[in-house]
């Protein structure tokens, strides 16, 4: 591939050029802003056939909650699935590096992604940045060597678990699963109580709430069960809104920009190259 | 510094009722110190955290006429407009006003207070007490308090025996004479607008207008500062408010906008 | 002296999804704390014609990342011969954002574009990149607070431009005159898929 003429960006990896400045306006007393987190109930369980995987749907910065709809389960591979909690652009930026590593390996090897190679390659990396990456993760699919659960933390240590929970909510969740898991559960059993852990998260957890997401892993398919159950729906939506006539907002100038489709040119014998 | 530490019992009057109605108010009210080994720390943290109406503009000074005294209305917590309709100039006696600057809690009470000090000097002396004394009053309070976290800028101004008189009063103890004052974050903004348009010689309505557009300029500069822009008047027969101008339309009013006509070009873009 | 950094320069952004439109507005002000500056501040940028991003926070680092996204699309109109697509955008702006996670910009974006068969489409951002997809509306800045609990009561789905327009521009408007460091007047873009118009709003000046 030819050198490219002037610095083109896309080489991957972090940029450290602003941290001086920042560093010194911290030294000058000024607070940083705090980024989106998912302060967050993620949980997973195996079960007969396979991994279900269950999360809420509450984005938050600071006290306002500022996503009431998020998707926290990502897509790794087709067989794998992962819930990540703690900083929401490192969860999503480490589940879609690996799965975008896990995509290559599977072009280069010709076979299913397995779990414990998603598994070592997020530990690796957050291992790496010894806990600065704040993404708390739980990992669950199903490969050739069956299903499998692990939770990730995110200095790197992971366990391997028949069931997990994470985030803020984990011990609200934890409870739900240690008073009524059993190992051989059903499918259905197996999101039942998924949604009852993560409904336990949002309705005893600040940090959690909305909605139950879940997705269902087996050998043969993945179920993604978005908006699972809604146990909180809008109560207080007025049917009509806000009715603004036309003109109230007093304007001081307006700019119109027609858009016209631009033509495709096609060359004309003859043609004068005139527009109509 | 006096600091109450309970031992002293004799200066702790302030609901004894053990004593007579003229000695509760003579000697300053005292509050309770907290049980805090760190109260330097303490301090710092509770006055950080009761300290609304930080940002404000007022500002007075004195004419051939008496006295003007005007101010804005916006009280903010942080960035947070709490509220856009605050008097923040207050009304001592039908002679004297003070302004508000510093802890709205802090100005209200002890411009209450003044108020009743003010009124028990009429009746002990027969007559109104001086803009020099009521300020002086005012002063040795917020003298005996001070290091305590008390937060406090005011101007008194009134017409008193000696005609017009206006005071800067702050709770670090300060009290200035002057003709021309302005406190709070507008004030720079207000000073730049009255320095250049002061004359002793103006009449009434001229005087008023100066008021108004120090004002406006400083809530048009200054984010703290905004709502209301109020006017007060104070003469031989005592005070008047002269006007309260939304400064929203206040702006349209010194500066008229004309709407454009529509503006109109035509681009082209690829097929969707 | 203590401040977040988000208000040093103070800004209010707020995007609308409307029927195949949207809208997206902002403030007017440049200020250093509780200084004006400057009332005709540009805060929204135009990406290409139904793509535009509002940049909330540290002025400084809003203009140079607007600098560098506008040389990014450069380079993408070059390879491609086309214009970026709203989501591919914001996955540019996501990656550039998450490339200084430890030494972010002090900036929070707001995207708004009318993609493919123009279909309106919002998305806003923290400053490391955490991408919100929203289909209602999204804001960003000092006054963000306010702006959640207008557009959460003035919003409904589907409103046709005119409409659309008096609604984003009356919860600008009361969003910013709760707000200290926000407001000086308001610009509007409503875009639909044959037209842009860019209208100047009549604001309290304090």
């Amino acid at each position: 591939m030819a050198q490219s003429a002037i610095e083109v960006p896309p080489k991957g990896g972090f940029n450290f050029d602003l941290c001086v400045r920042n560093d010194m306006l911290t030294k000058k007393g000024v607070q940083l802003p705090s980024y989106r987190k998912t302060g967050t109930t993620i949980v997973g369980l195996v079960y007969k056939d396979g991994v279900v995987l269950g999360a809420d749907t509450r984005a938050t910065e600071g006290p306002i909650v500022c996503d009431k709809n998020c998707e926290k389960i990502h897509y790794m591979a087709p067989n794998i699935y992962c819930c990540g909690a703690g900083t929401a652009a490192d969860t999503e930026a480490v589940t879609d590096m690996v799965s975008s590593q896990l995509n290559l390996h599977r072009y280069a090897t010709g076979r299913q992604s397995r779990v414990v190679t998603a598994l070592t390659l997020l530990k690796t990396h957050l291992f790496s940045y010894q806990g600065h990456v704040s993404a708390a993760l739980v990992l669950g699919g199903v490969d050739v060597t069956g299903p499998h659960l692990h939770t990730i933390y995110p200095h790197g240590s992971t366990d391997s678990l028949p069931y997990a929970t994470m985030g803020s909510g984990s011990l609200a969740a934890m409870a739900m699963f240690e008073s009524q898991y059993r190992e051989g559960m059903t499918r259905e059993e197996g999101i039942h109580l998924v949604s009852e852990a993560i409904r336990s998260g949002i309705f005893n957890d600040l940090g959690s709430g909305s909605n139950v997401d879940v997705c269902v892993i087996t050998k043969d398919k993945t179920e993604y069960l978005r908006n699972h159950m809604l146990p909180n729906p809008r109560t207080y939506v007025s049917t009509r809104g806000f009715s603004f006539a036309k003109g109230q907002t007093e304007v001081l100038s307006t700019k119109i920009k027609q858009l016209r489709e631009r033509v495709v040119e096609v060359a004309v014998e003859g043609a004068d190259a005139m527009e109509e | 510094m006096k600091l109450d530490s309970g031992l002293e019992n004799s200066s702790s009057i302030f609901l004894g009722g053990c004593s007579g109605l003229e000695a509760d108010f003579s000697a300053p009210p005292s509050f309770d110190l907290p049980i805090t080994n760190d109260f330097d720390g303490w301090q710092k943290k509770s006055v950080q955290m009761v300290k609304p109406a930080r940002g404000t503009t007022t500002l007075a000074f004195i004419f051939k006429e008496g006295v003007i005294v005007a101010a804005d209305s916006r009280a903010s917590m942080g960035g947070y407009i709490s509220s856009q309709s605050v008097k923040k100039i207050i009304e001592i006696n039908p002679y004297m006003l003070g302004t508000m600057a510093g802890g709205a809690a802090d100005c209200q009470f002890w411009h209450r207070n003044l108020g009743v000090k003010c009124r028990l000097h009429e009746l002990a002396n027969k007559r109104r007490i001086s803009v020099t004394g009521a300020s002086k009053l005012l002063a040795n309070i917020l003298y005996s308090y001070r290091g305590m976290g008390l937060s406090v800028g005011t101007m008194i101004a009134g017409w008193d025996e000696k005609g017009p008189g206006l005071y800067y009063v702050d709770s670090e103890g300060g009290r200035l004479k002057g003709t021309r004052f302005s406190v709070g974050s507008g004030s720079p903004y207000a000073y730049g607008v009255l320095d250049n348009g002061y004359k002793f010689d103006m009449s009434i309505p001229e005087a008023a207008e100066l008021g108004r557009r120090a004002i406006y300029h400083a809530t048009f500069r200054d984010a703290a500062s905004g709502g209301v822009a109020s006017v007060y008047y104070v003469g031989p027969d005592g005070w008047k408010k002269m006007s309260g101008d939304d400064v929203g339309d206040l702006h349209y009013s010194y500066y008229p906008v004309v709407p454009s006509v529509v503006e109109q070009e035509m681009t082209e873009v690829p097929v969707a | 002296m203590s401040f977040r950094i988000f208000e040093y320069n103070g800004s209010a952004i707020v995007a609308m999804v409307g029927k195949n439109c949207f809208a997206i507005a902002s403030d007017r002000r440049l200020g250093v704390q509780l200084q004006t500056i400057g009332t005709d501040f540009q805060k929204i940028f135009k990406i290409h014609d139904k793509l535009y991003v509002g940049l909330a926070g540290l002025a400084t680092d809003a203009q140079t990342l607007h600098q560098r996204l506008v040389f990014r699309h450069k380079l993408y109109q070059l390879r491609e011969e086309r214009d970026m697509k709203p989501e591919t955008f914001a996955s540019l702006v996501s990656a550039i954002l998450y490339e200084k996670r430890f030494g972010p910009y002090f900036t929070q974006p707001v995207i708004a574009g009318l993609g493919e068969d123009d279909q309106p489409f919002i998305c806003t951002m923290d400053s490391i990149g955490a991408k919100e997809l929203a289909k209602d509306f999204v804001v960003a800045g000092t006054a963000s607070e306010s702006l959640y609990g207008a557009c959460e009561s003035m919003y409904k789905p589907d409103m046709e431009p005119e409409e659309l327009f008096e609604t984003i521009s009356q919860a600008l408007q009361a969003s910013v005159d709760r707000d200290c460091l926000s407001g000086w007047g308001g610009h509007v873009l409503l875009v639909t898929p044959t037209e842009v118009r860019e209208s100047t709003l009549k604001g309290r000046m304090d």
